[in-house]
Formats: C-alpha cells, structure tokens, sequence
C-alpha cells in the first residue's frame, strides 16, 4: 500500500511519465506541469457526482453505523451506551449461533462450489463437448438469489422433489422436512448456493486453464507426467493465480449471503438458520434494535474485510496488474 | 482422469444441474388447478401462459417487473456514466491524489450492504424518500457505481497516454477528449460494467425489502418473495411461473451478451 494510484510499470500512467511534448520554440518546452492540461482543479468536477453518489449514499451510512453501534437505539429514542451492544453479542446465544452458521456457510461455500468448480472445470477441459456442459452449469449464474431460492424451496420441502427422489429409490429414512431443523437447514441452504455459485468457478478456473502455457505441459508429458501427478504438480500450481481469486470471491459472497436464506426459512425456524446478515435484518428492522443491529453490522465488516485482504492485495492498483490471459 | 470415469463425471454433473432447472419448466408448466400437491415430472398440460398471466396480473409481478425494468435500465446507465467520468479523472487526468479518490469510491464495494441499511432507512424516512421510485433509484446507483468504476478504471490504465496527449495537442478539451476518443475506445468495457450493473440492480432484493413497500414501488425480486410466501395458496405452479418470469431478462442478457460477461468477469479477476 503505497500511496500513488500508479501502477508498477509506468507505461499506463500519462499523468505520472509526462513526456516532452514537441513544440515549434524551445523556450516553451521548459514549462513543466503539461500547462495545457489546466490546473489540478480541472479534474475535480469528473469525479465529483461519483463522490456525490458514494459519498452520500454509502460513505456516510457507513459511518453513522460505526457511531450508531454504540448507541441503545430502539428506532425512537437512542441514548449512548459506548460498548454495550458489543458485549451484548458477546453474551447472546443467538449471535453465537449465527455466527457459526456464518462460519458454515464459509467452510462449505469453500468445500463445495469451489472444489466442484475446480474438478469440472479440469475434466471439460479440451473435452469435445466440454463448452457445452460447462454453459449448463453456468446458466444458474444468471438467475438471481431470490428465483434460486424459490425453485428450491419447491426442491425442499417436505413434499419437495428431494424427499420424492429419496423415496423413489427406497431410501425413505433419509425424506425429512429440510429446512425445519438445524443444521440440515443450513446444509441444504448451501447446497442450493452450490447449484448457482458453481458456474462461475468453473468459467474463472476455465480461464486459468487455458492460460497454461502449452510447452509446461509438454514439458511435463514428457517427463513422464500423467494423470493425477500431472494435476498435482503442474495443473494446480499453475493454477494458484486464479485460486485465489476465486477463493476471494467465494468468501466474501458466503459472507454476503441473505436473498437465498431470507426466503427459504427467514433464519428459522426460531432463528436457528441465521447468519450475521440476517441477525442484523432481523435485529434492526424487525426489531427494531437499531443500535445492536449495527453492532452486528460492523462486525460482520471486519470479517468481510479482513478475510477479503488477500483478494483485495491483488487488486490494488499499485501493483502491476497482470490481466487473466483468455 | 480416465476418459470414461471422466466423460460420466461431467454427464453426472450437467444432470444434477439440469434437473432443477427441467422441474421449474414441467412444474411451471402444470395447470394450476390440477396440482396434486406434490411436484410433477411428466408434463401434465400446457397451462404456462395460464400460469404466468396469473403470475404477472394476480400475483403484481407484472408491476413490479416494470418497476424493476426502470430502476436497472436507467441506474445502469447513470452508474456507468458516472463511473466513467471518475476513472477518467482519476486515471487520464492530473487530479491530486489519484490513490485517494481511487479507495474513496471504491470502498462501497467493500462492506456488506447490512452496514448501510439502518442509517439509510433513517436518511430516508427525514428526506421522504422511503418507498418512492427516485429513492431506490438513488440507491442503486450509488450502489452501482463503485464496482463499474473498477473496471472502467482497469481498462482506462490499459490505454496508451499518447492518445490523450495527440488530443490535447491538437487543441482538444476534456469532455470532447472522452466522448470522442475514450467513450469509443471503451465500448466493451462500458458495456460489459452496463451488463453486470443491470444484473446487479435487478437482482437485488435487500435493497428493495428495505426501502421500499406499496407494491408499485417494489422491485421485482421483492414481489416475487411475497408470492412464494403464499406458497400454499398460489400454488406453485403459479411461483414458480413467476421465478421464470424474473429470471428471463437476466438469462437473456446472459446468453446474448456472453462473450461481455466473462470480459468483465476475467477483468474483475485480476
């Protein structure tokens, strides 16, 4: 984190390399600054409505939130408590338990659309129809969490179509009501995620997959390499880049996960399949304990951040950004 | 991998991932009144466009579908408009402190909406913005700008800066400078920032359950979850006809303009 927006090689930054401009009179190439350019000030008003938009909209709820945490605030009157509410999560079983369906929903997002994606997108590589099947497991990609939830939620149910599968094929000890106990709520919640999470996975690990350079593998072949030994050590660690950016995304989605939940069970039944995002909802507005509500808020931020450093560290725009080759 | 162990594999998948989608389409398609009360896997009839006008007109989908239209349509836009001018600021011109400006607009991206929702929901009750069309709009813009904004700025830096010194020589000012040599130069990046952005607004639904109510205002997503709520009463053939109708416009964007999608995509995995 330096503090310059320039990236690390200097040749996509006009305002940073300013080259001699040619002119007719020498005495004028010793104006430095691009006098052309205008002053600074110049800029300003390019910048200004998306400062306006995000400043405004974003920058300063964001801040009243912070300060409204540490406020008892029932929606009508608020009064300074300082770190009440904090220890209050502490304290309250059900923040426990929602923290740890949040920390299920990690793990599993990590576990499954993943590792799902990854061994899809290895075994339709070069396959003859692998673009086709890889297009079917994207397609829930472009459905929205809200219709996912409801087609799964038809899924689900007692008389849903899992329960009618199991017990087509005689397995009737396995039918149970899905979402009405914890932890199958929450298991069968992040199955469902899998079904529309996986897509994308598969088209960022495609990419990196077609980014290995040719001669490596050849290379590689041979040495002698095949099958799993050549996916262990040559596909994966070529594959690293990519990892990591999928991991990212991953666990700041799993993080971020409310459509889904909020319509298969509302974080029921009695709050068991709550994650911090829901907990907020609930807390703050149905509730209506706004200043604990923001509590949760903020801690679910630091988890947010802190845990998409590594994805960020790559994104900033200081370090040279080398593009995904597709 | 062996070739047959790997050919079943990935058959086995694209069926596990074909089945839901095969069950929305048959059960969409039952009569609603014929629904026995437990999902159909044979199809029972062509009832769709019973189901999907009972969908639009009874359950207020259709309201809310336009709605929705407005607020992603022209939210998009806004979003990307903005975005474009503040990376153009940001990347092309001499702003000070280009890292600052840069992190002050990015940041939205970062926080799980949950961290603006209460103070939001207060803003909007003193301003009489709660559950009007322009508010939400407000929202989602700002919402839509930060991300837009990363990657027209990621593709602005891959420009060379000559251009815009050609320009300057010959006599050139700003606005004429970004609508007549970047705006043309960017189409793909615009379009791909419009294509997720227009994904995103329409997709929401925290927003929506948040700051908005009568159903006329409501985003689509929203009506769609208070139609699933009456689950047993609509009957799902009725829902699920509705989830249909929601998932199309983004499905078609999808399909058409797939070649923008992973653009942005491979753009934003950098």
């Amino acid at each position: 984190m330096t503090g310059t927006a320039t990236p690390a090689h200097g040749a996509a930054k006009p305002t940073h390399v300013r080259r001699r401009v040619p002119v007719r009179t020498p005495h004028q190439a010793a104006k430095t600054g691009g006098g052309r350019l205008g002053g600074p000030l110049a800029a300003l008003p390019w910048a200004l409505p998306a400062f306006a938009f995000v400043g405004v909209l974003l920058v300063y709820p964001f801040f009243r939130s912070v300060y409204g945490s540490f406020f008892e605030d029932n929606g009508f009157t608020s009064s300074f408590t300082g770190f009440d509410n904090y220890t209050r999560l502490a304290d309250d079983p059900i923040f426990g338990r929602s923290l740890l369906n949040t920390l299920m929903w990690v793990a599993g997002t990590l576990l499954l659309p993943v590792l799902a994606g990854l061994l899809i997108a290895v075994a339709t590589h070069r396959m003859r129809c692998g673009r086709i099947a890889q297009l079917v497991i994207v397609l829930p990609f472009a459905i929205s969490g809200a219709a996912t939830a409801v087609l799964w939620n038809f899924m689900l149910t007692s008389e849903g179509a899992v329960n009618q599968v199991l017990r087509g094929v005689g397995l009737d000890g396995l039918a149970q009501p899905w979402l009405l106990e914890w932890p199958q709520n929450t298991l069968s919640m992040i199955v469902a995620s899998t079904w529309q999470a996986t897509g994308l996975n598969v088209v960022l690990f495609a990419i990196g997959l077609r980014a290995i350079p040719r001669e490596t593998v050849e290379a590689a072949e041979l040495d002698g390499a095949s099958g799993w030994r050549m996916f262990r050590y040559i596909t994966l660690p070529q594959l690293r880049a990519v990892s990591v950016v999928v991991v990212g995304m991953a666990i700041v989605n799993s993080l971020k996960a409310f459509d889904m939940i909020w319509i298969l069970t509302k974080g029921g039944p009695s709050r068991s399949s709550e994650t911090l995002a829901l907990s907020m909802y609930r807390e703050t507005f149905r509730l209506f304990h706004v200043g604990y509500g923001s509590a949760i808020a903020l801690v679910l931020s630091v988890i947010v951040v802190a845990s998409s450093w590594t994805y960020l560290r790559r994104q900033m725009p200081d370090t040279s950004t080398t593009a995904v080759q597709s | 991998m062996g070739r047959t162990v790997r050919h079943v594999f990935v058959a086995g998948c694209v069926l596990l991932w074909l089945i839901p989608l095969y069950l929305l389409v048959v059960n969409a398609l039952t009569p609603a009144a014929e629904y026995a009360g437990k999902p159909e896997w044979t199809f029972q009839g062509f009832a769709l466009l019973d189901n999907l006008d009972t969908a639009w007109d009874v359950a207020g989908i259709g309201d809310s579908f336009q709605s929705s239209l407005l607020y992603a349509v022209v939210c998009g836009l806004l979003a990307v408009l903005v975005a474009a001018m503040a990376a153009f600021a940001v990347v092309v011109l001499p702003i000070p402190r280009p890292a600052f400006w840069f992190w002050l607009i990015y940041s939205g991206t970062l926080f799980p909406l949950q961290m603006f929702l209460a103070p939001l929901f207060g803003l909007y009750a003193d301003a009489n913005l709660y559950d009007t069309r322009i508010g939400l709009m407000l929202v989602y813009t700002a919402w839509a700008v930060p991300f837009a904004f990363f990657l027209i700025r990621n593709q602005l830096t891959t420009m060379p800066p000559e251009l815009t010194e050609a320009a300057l020589l010959d006599g050139a000012s700003f606005p004429r400078i970004f609508w007549r040599i970047h705006v043309p130069l960017m189409k793909a990046g615009l379009g791909a920032a419009f294509i997720f952005q227009f994904t995103a607004v329409w997709n929401d639904l925290l927003l929506g359950i948040t700051l908005s109510r009568s159903p006329d205002v409501q985003p689509v997503m929203a009506a769609l979850t208070t139609l699933n709520n009456a689950y047993s009463s609509a009957g799902p053939p009725v829902i699920l006809a509705g989830a249909l109708i929601v998932s199309a416009p983004t499905l078609v964007l999808f399909l058409v303009f797939r070649g923008l999608f992973l653009r942005g995509v491979t753009a934003s995995a950098r």
